[in-house]
């Protein structure tokens, strides 16, 4: 069956728009793989560079055991060489790149990302995979709810002051917002921990949840609510400067442009001009640092993680850097570049949704 | 406007879908609960499905002024699940993993007393015996109790005593990702740790060193290598551990008279792999399959918070003084350093555990009122150094370690770091050691009270009194000849592969290279030591201000040149290990870290002091005493006494053999005590370390708990089993 055809300038049929955008969302793919394949490879490249041998410090027990053996330095040194050959670390950076993606062996077997084998973590001695899964879920978890109250305050607050642009309340919103984004997070953190919780004793220091509780179902929704409050306002508070002022600025712009000065004149309520043809134009910047933000929703808070003691996978980056557990370190950054393609997808997929005129047709 | 709901709708699914995803769905998912081992009708009880608001966090304290049997327990070291066996045979094992292993495992034949020693257990061991057999091996005989029981009534025999040694000596264990070396003091252990199943040459199924002798009692025998030996019947000391645990599921241990084996499918494999390896591997952090043996068993854990909950064990009868505890629950919870005290305060931890320095615990005395909170403390079993690499450069001679020690007011340094709360050590003991107490009247050391002046007089006496052209040197002068210059023997330029020879001075910020220099075929070596601390690091920081930048220093004509950077590099300098960054030549003289004792065993430094090239690996200062190549130390040799050593050697014994003779001459305490004296002697003479300081531990805790007493070798985890909550 031949393709269909094409009519221009736009889209008149959904089985040509699916047609175009599959063709489109396919190459992209293609690119990705190329991008990602060339990111692990220099990752793995960088930190192959760093001094440390796995095999020296798993061997460390072991030579420890020998104390008194009279051939120890043999044997310490002969236990390295075979931890050398079963880790791979005896190989050039390229063979043990190979291994780890598993489009080569390792000590004879085919083993790596390809093959499932996401990597290991020495630090907690068990698959890299594991230990990530829990600190993932609560940064999820975490993440959620910060990016819902942001968006949910920022869009419509962004929004009131490009309306009012000018206006004492718009003023009072800018002040507001400029001082917010100029106070780090953790400033931020410190000043509301020592407000929260220290003084006015609300919500707890830091921690995931009442100390020995094993509470179920909604109670336990309600005590991880209760400990996630504080780290939840924070990183509320430390966003709100930022997303407003953009979306103002974006309103602004759009709402001087000549399509909303016709909507007006051709006498379209006010709440249809702003929220039906300026908003929508004022989409397309937006979408970007909202989805951005989504995007963003994996990658964790350093800091707040940190400061608050949420088992997050900000805190085990930082943690797995510390200690040089690079196969944790790998699959992560991995991960954020996976979600850094697939997010750029969604930007340009997003765009034409919002937006016919720069909707893919080729 | 279609398109738009359709997004929004979407948008509010997929948040829905990872907010139910990411709510654990009630059970955490690797949460345990093994409460049901415990058979406990003392069970907390449970607050499944409760709709009520979270608790008041803290308030412990009923509304009758009473409060609930539980403590909380706050660690700044991450939990990681790893409480069955903390470490898998490492010595990387995290704090807190380490005292909810104390916890729960128990009945030990010997357990760590509060002074440090390993005493034996009478709650568990019913008898033991030693028995010296003529071939230079030892045998230890020990029966164990009848009637002792895991968490879930399961008894515990001599089986369960020997699955560690048996198993973690195998192959299978190597595969699982442990050392594979836990029986290697044991004879027969080289055949044993090679059999794979099959027959072989070299090779035997059957451990011979390790006997179970009947349902209630074991044997091991050391081999000659490690006998005699002061702390040897510390190899008799073993834990009991459920079979399944080590061994997987339908293994059993039998003995035919030439040694216990394991029997099954323990050697079953799969292509080169163990089947049984995986098992092993994927119990190590299974806390409900298998019961407990400690004073408390984990009743949950939440790998997604760290949380792990304990309980009591009603099965337990005691430790080494048949002590029980009181406290039903023991939650471990994670703090943050600089929030922990603010989380005592408001309830978030009942105990804060080790804390120290002088910000810190001043922050934390000020809430100590007697009333709601209260602290104990305790000296530090180590202290923090400055060590040297002896080999090379100027820190091979003494005269230049003992110069440093002068140079450094330490008195001030550990008074500045600790805030008041440690005291300044001259040799290798903390002041609370046993054997230190035993010979503090007797010892005599050096005092290395702050002294510019002797520190001079030492360099001058020790040669270092030449400038860069082999002239007297002059104080105050310039440039490279700002500092002493040292004439070299030609063995002291030959030494470490001619090292000396070309050594010379990095991190070089002012422009100046110090160097070795030749004139008229002699060498000239300067006094610029390479010095690399380890960073963030605040003793690093203390140093450079009160040593390598003082003014001292640079008037006594010595120089210190500081790089800093990570502490795997700073190990790699120290191990000479390339794989670490260590770059082949010998380039730091000198760093800063700190030493522990966590059990009097750790003062057997045998081995580390050594001239033979093969005990490399133990060695950490590379200090070799001339004294011991004019009275070397033979371990085949006769067993001098102190005395008849001392008289022997012309009151000249060297470290090595001082190290060797403490642990492989003495044969009772006084003895130790006496080898250990003449080893403190040497080592503050020599100088391979300079102790900086031994800070004092607070334990601040909320006073509702009672008989909270902590001690150097009696850690927090340790005190709550003596420990109760007011009331009860």
């Amino acid at each position: 069956m031949g393709r269909p055809s094409r009519r221009l300038p736009l889209f008149t049929s959904l089985s040509e728009m699916g047609y175009d955008m599959g063709k489109y969302i396919l190459k992209r793919f293609g690119y990705m793989v190329v991008v990602l394949l060339i990111l692990s490879f220099l990752m793995f490249f960088v930190y192959s560079l760093i001094p440390f041998d796995r095999a020296v410090a798993e061997a460390e027990p072991y030579r420890k055991g020998l104390k008194t053996t009279e051939n120890a330095t043999e044997l310490y040194l002969a236990r390295i060489e075979e931890l050398r050959k079963e880790l791979g670390t005896d190989q050039n950076v390229l063979v043990r790149y190979l291994g780890w993606i598993g489009l080569g062996p390792i000590n004879g077997k085919y083993n790596g990302i390809l093959q499932g084998n996401l990597g290991y973590s020495y630090e907690y001695d068990r698959p890299a995979k594991e230990v990530l899964a829990d600190p993932l879920k609560n940064t999820v978890f975490i993440n959620i709810f910060a990016t819902v109250l942001g968006l949910g305050i920022t869009i419509p607050l962004g929004i009131f002051c490009a309306v009012h642009r000018g206006s004492k309340r718009d003023t009072a919103v800018q002040v507001g917002t400029i001082i917010g984004y100029s106070i780090p997070g953790f400033i931020i953190a410190i000043v509301f921990i020592w407000i929260f919780a220290i003084m006015l004793k609300w919500f707890p220091v830091s921690g995931m949840k009442t100390p020995g509780s094993s509470y179920t179902g909604l109670a336990e929704l309600k005590d991880r609510l209760y400990y996630m409050a504080l780290p939840l306002i924070v990183m509320t508070f430390s966003s709100l400067g930022g997303m407003t002022r953009y979306v103002r600025a974006s309103m602004s712009e759009a709402l001087s442009l000549d399509c909303i000065r016709t909507a007006r004149a051709k006498g379209l309520a006010e709440k249809t001009v702003i929220y039906s043809h300026a908003f929508r134009n004022a989409l397309i910047p937006i979408i970007t640092l909202v989805i951005g933000w989504f995007v963003g929703i994996f990658s964790g808070s350093i800091v707040i993680e940190n400061i608050f003691g949420l088992n997050g996978v900000g805190r085990i980056y930082i943690l797995s850097l510390n200690s040089k557990d690079f196969e944790v370190v790998l699959l992560l950054q991995m991960f954020y570049v996976i979600l850094g393609l697939l997010g750029n997808l969604i930007v340009d997929i997003a765009y034409g949704l919002a937006d016919p005129r720069v909707r893919v047709n080729k | 406007m279609k398109r738009r709901k359709l997004l929004a709708l979407l948008l509010a699914s997929a948040m829905a879908m990872s907010m139910a995803a990411c709510g654990n769905g009630g059970t955490p998912t690797e949460s345990s609960d093994s409460s049901s081992q415990a058979e406990s009708d003392e069970a907390p009880s449970s607050d499944e499905g409760s709709e009520s608001a979270p608790p008041d966090e803290g308030s412990a304290a009923a509304g009758d002024g009473t409060y609930e049997n539980k403590v909380i327990m706050g660690n700044t070291t991450d939990l990681t699940g790893d409480f069955r066996y903390p470490g898998w045979g490492t010595s990387s094992v995290g704090a807190s993993d380490q005292d909810i292993g104390r916890l729960t495992i128990g009945y030990g034949t010997q357990e760590v007393a509060e002074d440090g020693n390993l005493v034996w257990n009478d709650t568990a061991v019913k008898s033991h015996t030693e028995t010296e057999n003529e071939d230079g091996t030892a045998t230890f005989t020990v029966e164990i109790n009848e009637g002792l029981t895991f968490s879930d009534g399961t008894p515990i025999t001599a089986k369960n005593y020997l699955v560690r040694a048996l198993a973690f000596s195998s192959p299978v264990a190597m595969e699982a990702g442990h050392p594979g070396m836990a029986g290697n003091a044991f004879i027969g252990f080289d055949e044993f740790h090679a059999y794979t199943g099959e027959e072989a040459e070299g090779t035997s199924k059957e451990f011979a060193g390790v006997r179970l002798l009947s349902d209630y009692s074991y044997s091991v025998t050391v081999s000659s290598d490690y006998y005699p030996y002061y702390f040897a019947y510390t190899y008799a000391g073993l834990d009991p551990y459920p079979m399944g645990l080590f061994l997987g599921e339908g293994v059993d241990i039998a003995d035919d008279g030439n040694g216990a084996y394991l029997t099954g499918n323990f050697y079953e494999k799969d292509g080169d792999s163990f089947v049984k390896a995986k098992e092993i591997e994927e119990n190590r952090y299974d806390l409900t399959k298998y019961p407990f043996s400690g004073p408390y068993v984990v009743s949950d854990w939440d790998a997604s918070t760290k949380q792990a909950t304990l309980t009591l064990n009603p099965e337990f009868k005691g430790n080494y003084e048949g002590q029980t505890p009181s406290i039903e629950t023991i939650v471990y919870v994670k703090l943050i350093q600089e929030t922990q005290l603010e989380e005592l305060t408001s309830g978030g931890t009942d105990i804060l555990g080790g804390v120290t320095g002088g910000k810190d615990t001043t922050a934390a005395l000020a809430v100590v009122d007697g009333e709601n909170f209260s602290e104990v403390h305790y000296q530090r079993a180590g202290y923090g150094k400055i060590q040297f690499d002896c080999d090379f450069g100027p820190t091979m001679f003494q005269e230049v370690r003992q110069a440093i020690a002068y140079l450094l007011n330490r008195t001030e340094f550990c008074q500045t770091l600790t805030g008041g709360y440690g005291v300044v050590v001259d040799g290798p003991y903390s002041p609370d050691l046993g054997p230190w107490k035993a010979v503090q009247d007797d010892v005599e050391l050096i005092d290395y009270s702050f002294s510019p002046e002797t520190a001079k007089a030492l360099l001058e006496q020790g040669g270092w009194i030449y400038n860069s052209k082999g002239e007297d040197f002059v104080e105050g002068a310039d440039g490279v000849d700002a500092v002493r210059y040292k004439k070299l023997t030609a063995e002291e330029a030959n030494a470490l592969d001619g090292a000396n020879k070309t050594y010379a001075s990095v991190s070089n910020t002012d422009g100046v290279t110090y160097e070795t220099v030749e004139i008229g075929g002699e060498y000239y070596m300067p006094l610029a030591i390479n010095w690399f601390g380890s960073t963030p690091n605040e003793v690093t920081d203390l140093i450079s201000t009160t040593l390598a930048n003082s003014s001292d220093l640079a008037a006594a004509g010595m120089v210190i040149r500081s790089t800093t950077g990570d502490f795997n590099k700073l190990l790699g300098e120290i191990y000479r290990e390339p794989s670490y960054g260590y770059n082949g030549v010998p380039t730091y003289g000198m760093y800063n870290l700190a030493t522990g004792f966590s059990a009097l065993t750790n003062l057997d430094t045998s081995y580390q002091w050594s001239h033979d090239p093969a005990w490399f690996t133990n060695s950490s200062n590379k200090l070799y005493d001339p004294y011991d190549l004019d009275f070397p130390y033979d371990l085949k040799g006769e067993k001098l006494s102190y005395e008849a050593a001392v008289e022997a050697s012309g009151d000249k014994l060297g470290m090595d053999y001082l190290s060797m003779a403490m642990v492989y001459n003495a044969a009772t305490e006084d003895e130790f005590n006496q080898w250990y004296m003449g080893y403190v002697e040497r080592w503050n003479e020599l100088m391979p370390d300079i102790p900086l300081y031994s800070n004092y531990y607070y334990d601040v805790f909320n006073s509702k708990i009672e008989n909270f007493h902590t001690s150097p070798f009696r850690g927090p985890a340790a005190a709550l089993l003596y420990a109760n909550v007011k009331g009860f």
